[in-house]
């Protein structure tokens, strides 16, 4: 058996999602707080500037970065999109009626991606520019 | 005996809920001294061995530490998204938390799953708040204003995105074997049969995934503290360090909870065991959460025995490798699906 709360009311299943948020939230500031109650302090500017590596930072970190990170980013929306189209498929698979044509669908639907997916390959998107 | 309607009660699962919260953080801080007690033995030292018998007591130790120590936010950082880090953090485990089970109890062969909530999508939900972590990881390593740190949550991305597309096609032939994206339908629709035996391939392809997902060696890129200190945690100190760790940690527990209740049959066990009403109360849950510490042992040994992969290999493994693997393994499944298995 299944349904340990009743899923037919969609508010019932997110009460506890809605409590947990409200207490993981505050459950940092809250632990923060203890330490400052419990923690020495001391002040000196030394203190509070940048640790990077040991050294002085040299300039700020807000600098411009390798291109590389964005490609792979525009490849990523590409396919999570057609993953998230694969489920309500997988969901609705099993009835009778549907599964042929669905599948029939989907398969061409998966096929086109991977065309494309082939394509990126070809066209070297995927190949780690040093 | 009937269970009282009482039980499920929205507002009482949430008690529920956050009586796991803290059950997770025992759990944690176990996970973490059973890692550094393994760890010393693999490299034939002794560990932790001083708070307690074997060293048991070392975190509440270090917890106590962490509690006292300073907390120090840098000059140059900026501060709204430094504090604002570890809270996305916490929030995206204990939303991952609300919705996977931690066990069951089968009374009168009805079973009742120990978990916050039930939903009809909840594996998809699960995907979706995990996936956020990365976000208080970018948020973390920008407000930093370290070099470092961000080079740390750049390769964070890199991994992240590449590995959530194999993984997501993974659960999506689990739900098509299953029928389901109720993880709890998923974990009963495994009785008697696992589906790392119906898909041996999908199963090695999710367990890849999921470790890339929480980020333990040998693809922990964002950290990886021989070239970039501690990556994007450099900056952080104190308590603020220990959430962002404890997050971590928090991530590992579920992720292999993930992979028992996805691949490795959950609770089920044979009807027999289980008639017994003692029996039917302990020994599935006792089952269940003795499967997830294996697969966090073999997470933790894999961390020790394999060196970290560099940012290009990792994702040339997650696109040119793992993306075609779970492909076929997608096919495989709607073939057995189509002959009615």
């Amino acid at each position: 058996m299944s349904g340990i709360i009743d899923v037919s009311n969609i508010i019932y299943s997110y009460i506890p999602v809605a409590i947990i948020l409200v207490v993981a939230f505050l459950m940092p500031p809250v632990t923060m707080f203890l330490v400052k109650q419990l923690s020495p302090r001391s002040k000196s500017p030394v203190k509070y500037e940048t640790y990077e590596a040991g050294s002085v930072p040299t300039g700020s970190a807000r600098i411009q970065f390798n291109v590389e990170y964005y490609l792979y980013a525009i490849a990523f929306v590409l396919f999570d999109i057609e993953v998230l189209f694969l489920y309500p498929w997988a969901t609705i698979f099993r009835e009778p009626s549907i599964t042929i044509i669905a599948t029939i669908e989907m398969l061409i639907f998966i096929f086109v991606v991977l065309f494309g997916y082939l394509y990126l390959i070809k066209k070297e998107a995927l190949k780690w520019q040093k | 005996m009937e269970i009282p309607e009482i039980l499920f009660n929205p507002w009482l699962r949430s008690i529920l809920g956050l009586c796991l919260m803290g059950a997770i953080f025992i759990g944690a801080m176990i996970a973490v001294w059973f890692e550094r007690k393994l760890a010393a033995d693999i490299q034939q030292r002794l560990g932790p061995s001083r708070a307690g018998p074997h060293g048991i007591f070392q975190l509440v130790a270090d917890a106590i530490k962490l509690f006292t120590k300073e907390d120090i936010i840098p000059a140059n950082a900026d501060r709204f998204l430094f504090v604002f880090a570890p809270i996305v953090l916490m929030g995206s485990v204990f939303l991952m938390l609300v919705a996977i089970p931690f066990g069951a109890v089968i009374i009168n062969g009805n079973t009742y799953p120990i978990a916050a909530t039930d939903m009809d999508i909840s594996i998809l939900y699960i995907e979706a708040v995990s996936a956020v972590s990365v976000i208080g990881i970018f948020m973390a390593a920008y407000s930093s204003n370290n070099k470092y740190s961000l080079l740390g949550a750049f390769r964070n991305f890199a991994r992240m995105i590449g590995y959530e597309v194999p993984l997501g096609i993974c659960i999506v032939s689990v739900a098509i074997m299953a029928g389901s994206l109720n993880i709890i339908e998923i974990s009963e629709a495994q009785n008697p049969l696992w589906f790392i035996i119906m898909q041996p391939l999908g199963f090695i392809v999710f367990f890849i995934a999921i470790m890339a997902d929480m980020g333990r060696l040998p693809f922990d890129q964002n950290e990886s503290e021989e070239e970039l200190i501690a990556g994007w945690i450099t900056e952080y100190t104190g308590m603020r360090f220990g959430l962002g760790f404890f997050a971590e940690y928090i991530h590992l527990i579920l992720g292999s909870m993930l992979v028992v209740l996805l691949f490795l049959g959950g609770w089920n066990l044979p009807e027999m065991l289980t008639s017994n009403m003692v029996l039917g109360i302990i020994l599935p849950t006792a089952f269940f959460l003795g499967k997830v510490a294996i697969v966090i042992l073999a997470i933790i040994m894999v961390r020790w025995a394999v060196p970290r992969f560099r940012i290009d290999q990792v994702v040339d493994l997650s696109w040119k490798r793992l993306l075609p693997l779970s492909l076929l393994n997608l096919g495989w499944v709607i073939l057995l699906a189509l002959l009615g298995v």
